[in-house]
């Protein structure tokens, strides 16, 4: 079918290049026009994320179509030949195919399962349309790729366990509040990690943020930039009162919350469950206070834990994506077999019925003479000669295309019923 | 064969079959097959529904006679509040905890199902089935409650120990489950005390007295005051989430218990059937 893919990824690029092809994805170059300005492309395909650059086209056999995209690639990479021919991969036909459907579904992402990258084929293709880039083939391709992608995300669970830890902080306090609706969220000193954690809370229904900080100035900017409220750092088991999640980074050598300060807490607050996470090294939470009922108390190592647990069972999952994968690619296959059966079986009628129109003018002298009913009667029947004695070989031509050997039996007809026209066979 | 006894084994398979679909998704692991088992069950329920419809209005029949029309009730009574707190909160799979008693007790109920009803003298009035509906209810609420408050004890113990396993995905948030228990003993409380107080009525009017040392009036005001007690310290003292939950179970197993000790030991004027 003469599909290929031409690609760098992270996995075979170093962080040197991709920074390169970064660049060029941020500038949101497009090569398309100069790819179909290639002798012998037909179609293509042109993705550029972060992780990876890949061209994907459909090209005629015997030309130098390959070794032009290449470099292709290697000019706006703007770096040596060598280097980045090392970091290339190829990929022909139904390899093509599954890679870009591993691709659609996230099996081939740094953090497999982000869900990022349908989002950007989806728009390399909107790119290829707009471009005019592409046919028949690619359409197909793609449309079946965002399918499958689709199906795995909803038949495998590789995205529906968190992997970062500031994730697994949220879905750890969805198992306990359900909802994160009118929860309130509490922020005991600074730390890029804390802050991601509570945003990600706060995208996720989290109500507002209190922010403690032994610096109260810090205290203020950082509210300012959650819209949140400072509260005094010396009085923290007020406000421990009210809050639903507590998260703690600061850089204290002793413990900030002590058992019996939570202890004393909780009944104030009425038992209301208490969420405490503690990123903070050395730990901020006295790691007694788990204990205290009512009270889930989860450290930098706890959710670190989750976070790796949760990448084994995507990697499992994943393996049940390729499953999809191979059988949708077959699929494919299967289809684009028969594409080239169609054409044939059309050709195919076409001629059969010109032969009949043209036999029965020139029997038009005698037809004449013939009743109505009569001259319609030799019309059927040889019609219904012509159909009888073409069933067969269509009939195979379809079985064929199933079985993937078809191609030969499409050139076996052309040649006997000559249906490239004269010559056409040479 | 009546229509109504049809309805009442479709509506036991049904039970069986999402019993069977819940526990197919606790074992896999996975939620979707749980929400099949909630339609089958909610089929289930409407078909318990139809049954008890239409031997009512076609037989004028009284559930409250006979244990095992009373435990057909007391299913019926579970599965709908089970599948009411379905439609508010995310709960599908507490289902699989539910929905196994409810066909366990439909099980013993089927087995005298139908059988000829012989109504004593002394229960025959509309104040003895509103005693037996009320109470009924409300012990129902009481089991929901406390399988409620089992499954909260589960998923607390699972996020404590930080066993991060595919279990805490499939069961509900603690918070939802400490809701339900809360709601439960909300509404089975008074309805159980209003239960009580018509059958304390209708005893003084038919043996003078309302209290008669039955083993069963015994069980039942223990019930009663375990229940009452731990919905006090619920809204009072602002008990929640384990404790609550810790009890529950705890007062369900033993009235269970003393409920079987009853039934096996000793002779009560509730015993008619």
């Amino acid at each position: 079918m003469n599909l290929i893919l031409i690609g760098m990824n992270h996995k075979t690029a170093p962080v040197e290049i991709r920074e390169r092809l970064s660049i060029a994805c941020t500038e949101g170059f497009n090569p398309l026009d100069e790819i179909k300005a290639i002798p012998g492309v037909g179609e293509a395909l042109y993705l550029s994320t972060c992780n990876r650059v890949e061209i994907l086209a459909r090209t005629q056999e015997d030309t130098d179509a390959e070794e032009r995209l290449k470099d292709l690639i290697f000019r706006h990479g703007n770096l040596r030949e060598e280097d980045m021919a090392r970091c290339l991969y190829v990929y022909r036909d139904s390899a093509a195919i599954r890679h870009l459907f591993r691709v659609a579904a996230s099996l081939d992402s740094l953090i497999m399962g982000e869900p990022q990258i349908l989002g950007q084929v989806k728009e390399a293709y909107r790119l290829a349309v707009d471009h005019q880039a592409a046919g028949i083939i690619l359409n197909k391709l793609l449309h079946r790729a965002f399918r499958v992608a689709k199906r795995i995300r909803t038949e495998t669970g590789i995205a529906s366990h968190a992997v970062s830890v500031s994730y697994a902080a949220v879905e750890l306090a969805k198992k306990i509040f359900g909802t994160l609706k009118g929860k309130k969220v509490l922020l005991i000193g600074a730390g890029e990690m804390s802050e991601l954690a509570a945003r990600h809370l706060l995208k996720h229904g989290g109500d507002r943020i209190f922010v403690a900080n032994r610096t109260h100035e810090r205290a203020i900017q950082m509210a300012a930039d959650f819209q949140g409220v400072p509260v005094d750092f010396d009085h923290l088991g007020d406000s421990l009162r009210e809050v639903d999640i507590v998260i703690s980074s600061t850089g204290a050598a002793g413990y900030i919350l002590t058992y019996d300060m939570i202890a004393a807490v909780l009944k104030r607050r009425k038992n209301r469950l208490l969420f405490l996470i503690d990123i903070a090294v050395p730990r901020d939470i006295d790691p007694r206070a788990g204990d205290i009922d009512n009270v889930y108390l989860y450290n930098m190592d706890n959710l670190q834990d989750i976070a790796d647990d949760n990448m084994q069972i995507r990697k499992g999952e994943a393996e049940k994506g390729e499953l999809i994968i191979a059988a949708e690619a077959d699929r494919y296959i299967e289809w684009f077999n028969t594409l080239t059966v169609v054409p044939t079986i059309v050709s195919l009628k076409e001629k059969a019925a010109g032969i009949i129109r043209l036999e029965l003018e020139r029997s038009n002298g005698w037809l004449r003479n013939l009743r109505e009913e009569d001259r319609e009667g030799v019309e059927i029947l040889a019609n219904a000669i012509v159909n009888k004695i073409l069933h067969d070989p269509m009939t195979c031509l379809k079985e064929e295309s199933q079985e993937g050997s078809a191609l030969a039996y499409v050139a076996a007809i052309r040649r006997l019923f000559r249906l490239d026209g004269p010559g056409g066979n040479e | 064969m009546d229509i109504d006894i049809l309805l009442y084994r479709g509506a036991l398979l049904a039970y069986l079959l999402s019993t069977l679909t819940y526990i197919f998704s606790l074992l896999i692991r996975r939620v979707s097959p749980a929400r099949v088992a909630t339609w089958i069950l909610t089929g289930a329920f409407a078909l318990h529904t139809l049954f008890f419809l239409g031997a009512w209005l076609g037989k004028g029949y009284n559930p409250f006679l006979r244990i095992h029309d009373i435990l057909s009730f007391f299913a019926w009574v579970m599965a709908g509040v089970y599948l009411a707190f379905q439609l508010r909160t995310k709960t599908r799979v507490l289902g699989a905890f539910v929905s196994p008693v409810v066909f366990v007790l439909m099980i013993i109920s089927s087995i005298g199902i139908g059988g000829p009803i012989t109504v004593p003298e002394v229960l025959k009035g509309g104040l003895v089935t509103i005693h037996a509906m009320l109470s009924l209810i409300g012990e129902a609420l009481f089991a929901v409650a406390s399988v409620a408050g089992l499954v909260y004890l589960i998923q607390d113990g699972l996020i404590k120990r930080r066993k991060f396993s595919k279990f805490i995905k499939l069961f509900p948030s603690l918070q939802d489950l400490d809701r339900i228990n809360h709601i439960c003993l909300l509404w089975g409380v008074p309805l159980l005390t209003l239960g009580v107080l018509a059958g304390s009525i209708w005893a003084r009017t038919v043996w003078g007295s309302i209290w008669q040392w039955d083993p069963k009036q015994i069980w039942t005001l223990t019930a009663w005051l375990i229940y009452a007690v731990l919905l006090h310290q619920r809204l009072a003292i602002g008990w929640k989430g384990h404790k609550t939950a810790l009890l529950s179970v705890a007062a369900f197993v033993l009235l269970l218990a003393t409920l079987l000790v009853e039934k096996s030991f000793f002779t009560t004027i509730h015993r008619f059937y």
